[in-house]
C-alpha cells in the first residue's frame, strides 16, 4: 500500500511538477516523462503519486486543467500553471535553493 | 484567490460527484492508452505493451482511490457513504435496530423527564430580577445532640430586629402559607387564597405592580389601614380587568379593603395567592411564636458577609432565644442561603435520588445495548474480514461501526424527547396544583442539550466494549470459518446481564420499600370511619365571626340544616379532620402528681356530633353535648396518645388541665398530618378536643387566620346533589359564606400523601423499566446462544439428547447470570437503601417482604425471559442443521 510521503518529498514532487509545467502545458504522462528527463532519470514518478498530486495542486489553485488532443490524437487532460502556480513555483524554488545550500553546507563541514 | 479556488473545488467535489468521477476515470484511461501507445511506438506487441502499461499504472482503481483520498471534502464524502451503508445495514437488521432504538428512547426518555425536573427545580434561576441576590436565613445549631442547619420560621422579635438592624438587606416576611378568606364583589362571593405579606415583600421579589403600588410601611402596622393587592388572574376574572379598581374598597373577610395594586400577569410568588394583604407583624399575637417566613434581598453595594454578620449580631442579642431553650448549651448562628436552594430544599434529595435512579436505567440500557452490539459485531465478522481483505483499513471499519452507533443514538435520542415529554405530562396529571415550587417544567434548550449529550454518551458507552472486544479480527480464521463462536464473549455478555440485573434489584427493592410505605400510610388504622363522609371548608377569618355568639349561631344553624338533608345521618363542624394538619399549643397539667407538667399537644375545636359523625370510638367517659356551652364547666376530650404521654396510659377522665378544664372523655387515636414532631406525613399525635362553644373571641380570630374549619356530613350511601344541599344549608345560615369546595375523606387522604404517591409512581415506573430492560437483556443472551449453537444443539439431539435437557443446558447461561445479578443486587441494596431511611415509614430498610417480592419478581422474569427463546430449540431439526454445514 502507499506510504505517506514526507513533507520534503511531497514538496519536491510539487516543485518538479510546477517546474515541468513552467514552459508549456502538459498532460499527466508528459509531466511524468518531463520530470524523468530533467532530473536525468533520477525521479520516476508513478501514476499513483502523480495523479493525487496533480489533483491536489489543481484544488490549491496552482494549476488549471482542460481536455485537449495529444500528439497522437488521443483525448488527454492537460494541465497549465496559473498565476498562483507561478508564484508558488518561485517560492518553492527559493525554498529548495535554501535547503540544498544548507544541506550542502552541512555535508561539507568536516 | 486560492481560497476561492478551494471552495469551488469543494463544491464541485460534493455537488457534481459523478462528473468529477467520470473525469477522473477518463483521465486514468487516457493515461493508460498513452502508456500503451508509448510502448507500441518503442516496438512492443500490443499484448505485451498493455501488460507493461498496466504494471506502470499500478491498478486503475487504486490510482483513482488515491486521488479521491486527496480530494477536498473526501472525508465528508466517506462519512456520508458510511451513513448510507450504515442505514442499509440497520434496515436489514430491523429487530436489532428496533430493540436498540426503543431501549434508547425509553431509557434516555426517563433521563430527559427527570433531568427536566432537576433543571426546573435546581438549575433554573427563580423568575425574578437578580435571583442571585435573593435568599433566606438558615439557623445553624451546633454542639448539641440535635445539630441542624435549616430554614426556621421567625418570630416577631426576630422580624423587628431583622427589619431595623440589618441595613445590608431588604427583608420581608409572610405568614406561613396562604389562608382561605371570603371575597365579596357585588353579589358574587368567593373563597380565595390570601397571602399575608409584610411591606417590602414585593420589593424583595423585585415585582412591580402593573397597576398601583406595593404596600407602604404604614399599611403594615397593627391596626393600619386595610389594603389589598390583587393577583392578575383574580383582577381579570372577578373584576373584569377594570383599571378603575385602584382606590376602591372590596369586601374581604367582610371588611372593606382598599385595592392599592395589581400584580403583573404571570407573576409568581412563593405563596401563589389570589390576593395579598398586609401581614402587620409585631411581637404580639402570632408574632409571639415563630410563625413568619422570611425572604431577603441583598442591597446594592452590600455583601453577604456583611449581611450575615449583621444578622448574627442583632439576633444573638435577643432576650428570648427559643433555639437555646430547646438545645441548652448549643452554638447557634445564622447565615443567608440562596432562595432557590431554600425553596427546593425539601424536594432536593428526592429529585437527586430520582436522577440517580435514572442514571441506573441508563447504565442498564448501556449494558443491554453493549451485549446486543457485541453479538452483532461477532455476526458481522465475515463481512469485516471481507472488507479488510478488499483493502479497508482498521480505522475505516471502526468508523463504520461508530457511525452506525451514532445513527442509532440520534434516532433514539429524538424519540426519547417524545418519551420524556409524555412522561412529564403524565407526572403533572398526578400532581396537585402548586405542588412544585415552580410554575412549569419546560423542555428547554438545556434539557435538549442534556438529552443529546446523554444519547451520544450512551452510544459511545455501548459501542466501546464491542469495539474493544473485536478489534483484533483474525482475517484468515474468520474467512475460513465463516462464523465466530464467541465463547469468550459469552462470559462478557453474562457479566453485562448480571450487572444490569444487580442494578434492577436495587431499583426494585427501593420502589418496593416506597410501595410498602405508601400502603402502610394508606392503611393506618383510621380509628374512625372515613367512608360516606363528605366535607367542605369555609373561611371564618371574617370580622363577623370574631364574636363567639355569632360563631356559635352559625355552627348550630348550619349543622342543623345539614342534618335535615334526606339521607344525611349526622353533621358536625371541626377545626380540622383526620389526615389533616391542625393547630397545636402548650398544655399544663393541673392536678395530681403530674401537676405543673407541661407539653405540646395538637388542638381541635369540635361541635357536639363530631365524634359520632366520624364514628371515632369513645374509650372512656363521654363525648360533648349541647350542654357544654360557653358558660358551663370547661371540658376537653383527649385521645389515647395524650393519655399515654401525660398520664402514663392511666384513665385521664376526671383530671384537670390548664387550671380549670376538666377532661371528660378519651377517644381513639386518628392519624393526622404531623405538626408537633414531623417524622412521617401521617401519624398519631397527642390531641385534645375542645367544644367549639367554649373557644373565646381573640383565640377564634387568631385560629381562623391560619385554619379554615370543616363542615362534615355522614351519609349511609351515595346522596344525589349532596354537595348542593350542603352549600344551601351553609348559605341559609350565612348567605355570604362561600365553601372552598367539597371533598371526601378519601380525597383528603390522597392529598396528604401526594409526595409519597409521586415517589412511588416515579421510582416504580423506573424499576419497571429496569425490569423490562433486564428481561430483554436475558432474553437476548439466551436467544443468541440458541442461534449460535444451532449446529451444536443439532448434534446433541442427533446423539439422543432430549429437547428438555438441551433447553436446560442453554437456558442455564441466562439463569446463572440473573442469579449472580440477584445476589449482587441484594448485597448492594443492603448498603444503598440506607439513604432511604428518611422517606420510609412503618417499614425497615431490611424488609423481608420487600426482599421476597424482589426475589420472586426477578425469578418469574428470568424464567420467562429464558424460557421463551429456548422454546425455539424444540423446532430445531437435527438432520437439517447437520446437512447445512
Amino acid at each position: 500500500m502507499h506510504s505517506e510521503p514526507t513533507n520534503l518529498l511531497q514538496g519536491t514532487l510539487d516543485l518538479l511538477i510546477l517546474k515541468s509545467l513552467a514552459t508549456s502545458e502538459m498532460h499527466g504522462l508528459g509531466i511524468s516523462r518531463r520530470i524523468q528527463q530533467i532530473t536525468g532519470g533520477t525521479f520516476v514518478v508513478k501514476p499513483g503519486s502523480l495523479f493525487p498530486a496533480l489533483h491536489r495542486m489543481e484544488e490549491e489553485g496552482w494549476t488549471s486543467s482542460f481536455w485537449g488532443d495529444s500528439e497522437n490524437h488521443r483525448r488527454a487532460k492537460y494541465y497549465r500553471l496559473t498565476k498562483a502556480g507561478r508564484k508558488q513555483l518561485e517560492a518553492e524554488s527559493r525554498r529548495w535553493g535554501r535547503i540544498s545550500w544548507a544541506i550542502a553546507q552541512a555535508l561539507e563541514t568536516p | 484567490m486560492p481560497l476561492l479556488a478551494k471552495a469551488k473545488s469543494l463544491l464541485r467535489n460534493l455537488l457534481f460527484t459523478r462528473r468529477v468521477e467520470e473525469d477522473l476515470d477518463r483521465e486514468v484511461r487516457s493515461h493508460f492508452q498513452m502508456l500503451v501507445d508509448e510502448r507500441i511506438r518503442a516496438g512492443m506487441g500490443r499484448k505485451e505493451a498493455e501488460r507493461a502499461a498496466r504494471m506502470e499504472l499500478g491498478g486503475a482503481e487504486q490510482v483513482k482511490e488515491q486521488v479521491r483520498q486527496e480530494q477536498l471534502g473526501h472525508w465528508l464524502h466517506s462519512v456520508v457513504s458510511d451513513c448510507r451503508f450504515g442505514l442499509r445495514q440497520l434496515g436489514k437488521n430491523l429487530g436489532f435496530t428496533l430493540t436498540v432504538v426503543l431501549t434508547l428512547a425509553l431509557s434516555v426518555g426517563a433521563n430527559t423527564a427527570i433531568f427536566s425536573l432537576v433543571n426546573a427545580l435546581l438549575l433554573k434561576s427563580l423568575p425574578y430580577a437578580h435571583p442571585e441576590r435573593m435568599g433566606t436565613i438558615y439557623t445553624r445549631i451546633a454542639g448539641s445532640s440535635e445539630a441542624s442547619d435549616k430554614r426556621h420560621n421567625v418570630n416577631g422579635e426576630q422580624w423587628e430586629l431583622l427589619r431595623d438592624n440589618v441595613p445590608a438587606l431588604i427583608s420581608a416576611v409572610s405568614g406561613g402559607g396562604t389562608s382561605g378568606v371570603n371575597l365579596k364583589a357585588g353579589s358574587h362571593v368567593e373563597y380565595v387564597h390570601d397571602g399575608r405579606v409584610s411591606a417590602h415583600y414585593f420589593d424583595v421579589l423585585a415585582l412591580e405592580p402593573v397597576l398601583g403600588r406595593n404596600f407602604l410601611e404604614d399599611e403594615d402596622r397593627p391596626h393600619g389601614p386595610k389594603t389589598v393587592i390583587l393577583s392578575y388572574n383574580l383582577w381579570r376574572n372577578v373584576f373584569g380587568a377594570d383599571p378603575g379598581i385602584l382606590g376602591q374598597a372590596i369586601l374581604l373577610k367582610s371588611e372593606p379593603h382598599t385595592v392599592v395594586g395589581v400584580l403583573p400577569q404571570g407573576a409568581t410568588t412563593p405563596l401563589n395567592a389570589d390576593v395579598y394583604t398586609p401581614l402587620e407583624p409585631d411581637r404580639e399575637g402570632e408574632g409571639r411564636g415563630t410563625n413568619f417566613r422570611c425572604i431577603i434581598r441583598l442591597r446594592d453595594g452590600a455583601t453577604w458577609q456583611e449581611a450575615d454578620a449583621q444578622v448574627n449580631r442583632t439576633w444573638s442579642s435577643r432576650v428570648g432565644r427559643y433555639e437555646l431553650a430547646d438545645n441548652p448549651g448549643a452554638k447557634v448562628s445564622y447565615h443567608a442561603v440562596p432562595l432557590q436552594k431554600a425553596e427546593t430544599a425539601s424536594l432536593r434529595p428526592q429529585v437527586l435520588a430520582l436522577m440517580v435512579a435514572a442514571g441506573f436505567i441508563l447504565v442498564i440500557a448501556c449494558a443491554n445495548l453493549a451485549g446486543l452490539t457485541l453479538v452483532r459485531m461477532m455476526r458481522r465478522t465475515p463481512e469485516v474480514a471481507t472488507r479488510l481483505a478488499l483493502g479497508a483499513s482498521g480505522w475505516q471499519i471502526q468508523r463504520q461501526f461508530w457511525i452506525e452507533n451514532l445513527l442509532l443514538a440520534l434516532v433514539g435520542g429524538a424519540l426519547s424527547v417524545v418519551v420524556g415529554f409524555l412522561a412529564l405530562r403524565e407526572l403533572f396529571l398526578l400532581l396537585p396544583e402548586h405542588f412544585l415550587p415552580v410554575a412549569s417544567v419546560p423542555l428547554d434548550s438545556r434539557v435538549m442539550i442534556f438529552t443529546l449529550a446523554v444519547s451520544v454518551l450512551t452510544s459511545v458507552l455501548f459501542g466501546m466494549l464491542p469495539a474493544l472486544a473485536t478489534r483484533r479480527v483474525d482475517l484468515r480464521s474468520s474467512m475460513a470459518n465463516r462464523r465466530v463462536a464467541g465463547v469468550g464473549s459469552l462470559r462478557l455478555r453474562q457479566a453485562l446481564v448480571a450487572g444490569e440485573v444487580a442494578l434492577t434489584v436495587v431499583l426494585l427493592a427501593g420502589s418496593g420499600l416506597l410501595i410498602r410505605t405508601l400502603i402502610h400510610l394508606e392503611t393506618l388504622p383510621p380509628r374512625c370511619n372515613p367512608h360516606g363522609v363528605m366535607v367542605a371548608k369555609a373561611s371564618l377569618d371574617d370580622v363577623r365571626y370574631h364574636d363567639p355568639a355569632t360563631f356559635r349561631k352559625l355552627l348550630d344553624e348550619s349543622t342543623a340544616g345539614m342534618r335535615q338533608i334526606p339521607g344525611v345521618e349526622n353533621a358536625a363542624v371541626g377545626l380540622s379532620l383526620p389526615y389533616e394538619f391542625t393547630g397545636n399549643d402548650w398544655v399544663t397539667l393541673s392536678d395530681g402528681k403530674e401537676a405543673g407538667h407541661q407539653g405540646g399537644a395538637d388542638w381541635v375545636y369540635v361541635t357536639p356530633g363530631y365524634f359520632e359523625t366520624l364514628q371515632m370510638p369513645l374509650l372512656a367517659g363521654r363525648v360533648f353535648t349541647d350542654a357544654d356551652g360557653p358558660n358551663a364547666q370547661k371540658v376537653a376530650v383527649v385521645n389515647q396518645a395524650f393519655a399515654r404521654k401525660f398520664y402514663g396510659g392511666t384513665n385521664p377522665v376526671g383530671r384537670y388541665i390548664d387550671k380549670d378544664t376538666l377532661i371528660v372523655g378519651e377517644v381513639a387515636d386518628v392519624p393526622l398530618s404531623s405538626g408537633l414532631d414531623p417524622v412521617a406525613p401521617l401519624q398519631t399525635e397527642e390531641t385534645m378536643y375542645i367544644p367549639a362553644a367554649q373557644v373565646d373571641g381573640p383565640l377564634l380570630a387568631l385560629l381562623h387566620v391560619w385554619l379554615q374549619p370543616n363542615w362534615m356530613v355522614r351519609t349511609a350511601g351515595a346522596v344525589a346533589g349532596l354537595t348542593g344541599e350542603m352549600q344551601r344549608a351553609l348559605e341559609k345560615a350565612d348567605p355570604n359564606l362561600p365553601a372552598s369546595g367539597f371533598y371526601t375523606m378519601g380525597d383528603l387522604l390522597a392529598r396528604t400523601l401526594t409526595t409519597e404517591r409521586m415517589e412511588v409512581a416515579l421510582l416504580g415506573a423506573m424499576a419497571a423499566l429496569a425490569l423490562l430492560l433486564s428481561a430483554v437483556g436475558i432474553f437476548a443472551l439466551v436467544a443468541n446462544m440458541v442461534a449460535e449453537r444451532t449446529r451444536e444443539i443439532g448434534i446433541r439431539m442427533a446423539l439422543g439428547s432430549s429437547v428438555g435437557r438441551v433447553m436446560v443446558q442453554i437456558g442455564r447461561s441466562g439463569v446463572a447470570a440473573s442469579l449472580l445479578g440477584l445476589v449482587l443486587g441484594l448485597f448492594f441494596s443492603a448498603g444503598a437503601l440506607r439513604v432511604m431511611r428518611s422517606v420510609i415509614y412503618g417499614v425497615g430498610v431490611y424488609d423481608i417482604t420487600t426482599s421476597l417480592f424482589v426475589v420472586l419478581t426477578l425469578f418469574v422474569i428470568t424464567l420467562l425471559a429464558t424460557l421463551l427463546p429456548t422454546l425455539r430449540i424444540a423446532r430445531i431439526d437435527p438432520a437439517r442443521t447437520l446437512r447445512e454445514e
